[in-house]
């Protein structure tokens, strides 16, 4: 078992390279050979990131989320398994590429650095943290989503305002699409990440007793949220919409990017495991 | 093969006698009638404002060109046509001609999807009268797939070629429903028209049309199933349109930037996409540092123009691949048409099914009685290709009918379900 997961660890970079490159090629020519091939190609390599996963999980006795290398590998997944679905119901193809990029950079990552781990702290084998993670997980491949979206929105944007009429303006769905989808994204990941937290909280004083609320993961975390949660009302009570509101949720991710890293470098923090 | 071919079209034309030699289809008919009377044993007519082509079999002679000019030149009573305003093809270049004619790579706007239709249309014409034949359509045929080749393997029809359409395609860029979208057209010209008649083909869900002139607004309104607005409420119902398409022949701005600032505002800074498709401008180009507005004028949209026509001129040797290839194909087929080898397919069929029988009945009868069959067979099947064998002779021998000898040919191929012979494979230049 150890060595089919090791050996599927060393194709699945392989697999998501060969998508990523099928969708860069349909994406610059048009009318190209690979239009519909390249969502069996997207298909293939999520049939083996799932193998991958379960292989993991029965092998090592618990789902693999307990370091940042494993959860880089769910959030490849995460992210090009959220893309996949949003391609099949919308069947808008022209933005794969760019979303596809940070799945295969987050999975290349995992491959290189992620460790056969057995034994893991007691407190990671809880069911309410795997909860806990997954939500997050999903709901940061649903801002990332809506972000991706959002840059695409400011970059056609330009290019119609600038008259840069190239590859951009050809390829790209219309603004309204674009907005739509950052804005549907934006709304799936906020209520997954109202999931996460809300399992957090009721998790956190049985797992740490000693947690302080001026933690800097949770300061940033409800920054995270609160940025959201006000974009969401602008766009709803409101009725902001184009820029603005896709500025809300770039700017969002940005946040939650950087309470990542906080949570990550300061020593200090509970949501520091390994 | 003696197909030939006389053009008049915008390469070789001006305008005004391109229009005074336009054919209706009731025109064609009546043409058609006369050209079969004296000159052609089959043929189209293809007329498009852009092109009047003739492409036939000739009956007796060759060398009718001259004849079928006068013919149309008298038919239509035009004056100051000289010889250079034709051109004439025979043979190979006549068919290369009618393939490039299909194709779209011969059109004054390349890659016009249209003219495939007007080629489908003449022929239909020409079939319904009878003037087709089975060879003259297996050709036509073959520029039908050309045709549709083109535009399903190529580029030659992607993108904005006029203005007006380019207009579209940023406007369908900005907005996902357009049936959801209002757009006004100021100026109810040829330009204005135009952008009107493609905003509605794209679905428009609202569109207004405004015009100095009431009964200009009024009439294109009607033409567009659209509203008609005064040009005098203009300014202020201006905040109404998510797309304003700009195209009179006034001499200074109709909207200034403080119209569309205040416009801006009464939509709640809502996108509006402004298309200033007139000479001089209409709309004040400030406008487009303005947030969520899309300002666009004749440069810019010709930016898009000329992109997608150095695109399709990009196609044009991928076409004319495709046009060797049908040319390669079908002349393989038409070589193939040859009498000698048929009657040799014919004969061999014949020997086929006598032997097949012959052979059923080799062990029910005596050794002496199943060599008399075998000769009797052999006797009949002599007989029965005698008559046929002569007349496909007699037929290849005259020259001039080359044409109703390969109809026969094809004829007996099909009934016969006889194999095509393309011993005789060549490739054209």
């Amino acid at each position: 078992m150890i060595s089919a997961i090791h050996g599927l660890n060393f194709v699945l970079p392989i697999f998501y390279f060969i998508t990523f490159i099928a969708y860069v090629y349909d994406f610059v020519k048009e009318k190209s050979p690979l239009q519909n091939s390249k969502r069996l190609f997207l298909f293939l390599t999520l049939v083996i990131h799932v193998f991958y996963l379960f292989a993991r999980t029965i092998e090592f006795n618990h789902p693999p989320i307990t370091n940042k290398f494993e959860i880089f590998t769910v959030l490849a997944f995460s992210l090009a398994f959220s893309y996949f679905l949003l391609e099949l119901i919308t069947d808008i193809r022209g933005t794969g590429v760019f979303i596809l990029l940070l799945a295969i950079l987050f999975q290349f990552i995992s491959t290189f650095y992620i460790k056969d781990l057995i034994d893991v702290k007691e407190v990671l084998r809880d069911r309410l943290l795997g909860l806990h993670v997954m939500s997050a997980l999903l709901g940061y491949s649903g801002i990332t989503i809506s972000a991706v979206h959002g840059i695409l929105f400011l970059m056609l944007y330009k290019s119609i305002k600038f008259k840069k009429y190239g590859l951009i303006f050809n390829r790209l769905p219309n603004l309204e699409i674009l907005e739509k989808l950052s804005f549907y994204a934006m709304v799936i990941g906020f209520f997954l990440l109202t999931i996460s937290i809300t399992i957090g909280i009721v998790w956190l004083p049985q797992a740490f007793p000693k947690f302080s609320y001026a933690d800097p993961k949770l300061i940033t975390t409800a920054v995270v949220w609160l940025v959201y949660g006000v974009g969401l009302i602008l766009k709803t009570f409101l009725n902001w919409y184009g820029r603005k509101i896709v500025v809300f949720s770039i700017v969002g991710f940005l946040t939650a990017m950087v309470s990542l890293l906080l949570s990550n470098l300061l020593s200090n923090s509970f949501h520091t495991f390994y | 093969m003696n197909l030939i071919a006389i053009s008049i079209n915008h390469k070789t034309a001006p305008i005004d006698l391109r229009e005074a030699l336009h054919l209706n289809k009731d025109e064609i008919v009546e043409l058609i009638t006369l050209l079969r009377e004296n000159y052609l044993a089959e043929g189209i007519i293809l007329s498009t404002c852009n092109r009047t082509e003739i492409f036939g079999l000739p009956k007796d002679s060759l060398l009718i060109h001259e004849q079928i000019k006068e013919t149309l030149i008298k038919y239509k009573t035009v004056t100051g046509i000289k010889k250079e305003h034709f051109v004439s093809y025979f043979s190979c270049s006549a068919v290369k001609h009618l393939f490039r004619v299909a194709s779209g790579i011969d059109s004054m706007i390349l890659g016009d999807s249209q003219i495939l239709g007007q080629v489908k249309e003449a022929i239909q014409i020409s079939e319904d009268l009878k003037f087709i034949n089975k060879m003259f359509k297996r050709l036509l045929d073959t520029s039908i797939r050309v045709g549709k080749r083109s535009i399903k393997e190529t580029l030659i029809s992607e993108g904005a070629v006029s203005i007006s359409y380019a207009a579209v395609q940023v406007i369908s860029k900005i907005f996902a429903n357009l049936d959801k979208k209002s757009a006004l057209v100021i100026g109810a010209g040829e330009t204005g028209e135009l952008a009107a008649i493609h905003l509605r083909d794209k679905g428009i869900g609202k569109i207004t049309i405004s015009n100095r002139t009431k009964s200009k607004s009024d009439a294109l309104a009607d033409k567009v199933h659209g509203d008609s607005l005064s040009f005098s409420y203009l300014k202020e119902n201006l905040h109404n349109y998510d797309i304003v398409i700009s195209a009179t022949s006034s001499e200074g701005f109709i909207l200034s930037y403080d119209d569309i600032k205040l416009m801006m505002k009464k939509r709640r800074n809502a996108t509006v996409c402004l298309m200033d498709i007139a000479i001089p401008r209409d709309i004040d180009p400030q406008s487009s540092e303005l947030d969520n507005v899309f300002y666009n004028d004749i440069d810019s949209l010709k930016i898009i123009v000329d992109k997608n026509i150095k695109k399709r001129e990009s196609e044009i040797p991928i076409i004319e691949e495709i046009i060797m290839e049908e040319m390669v194909n079908f002349f393989n087929w038409f070589n193939s048409l040859d009498v000698i080898p048929t009657i040799k397919n014919l004969r061999a069929f014949f020997e086929e099914i006598r032997i097949d029988e012959i052979e059923k009945i080799k062990n029910k009868v005596s050794d002496e009685d199943f060599l008399k069959i075998e000769e009797m067979s052999k006797r009949m099947i002599g007989r029965l290709l005698h008559n046929p064998t002569v007349n496909l002779k007699q037929l290849a021998e005259n020259g001039a009918k080359f044409e109703e000898t390969a109809n026969s040919i094809v004829l007996l191929q099909e009934i016969f379900n006889l194999p095509n012979n393309n011993s005789n494979n060549q490739t054209i230049d």
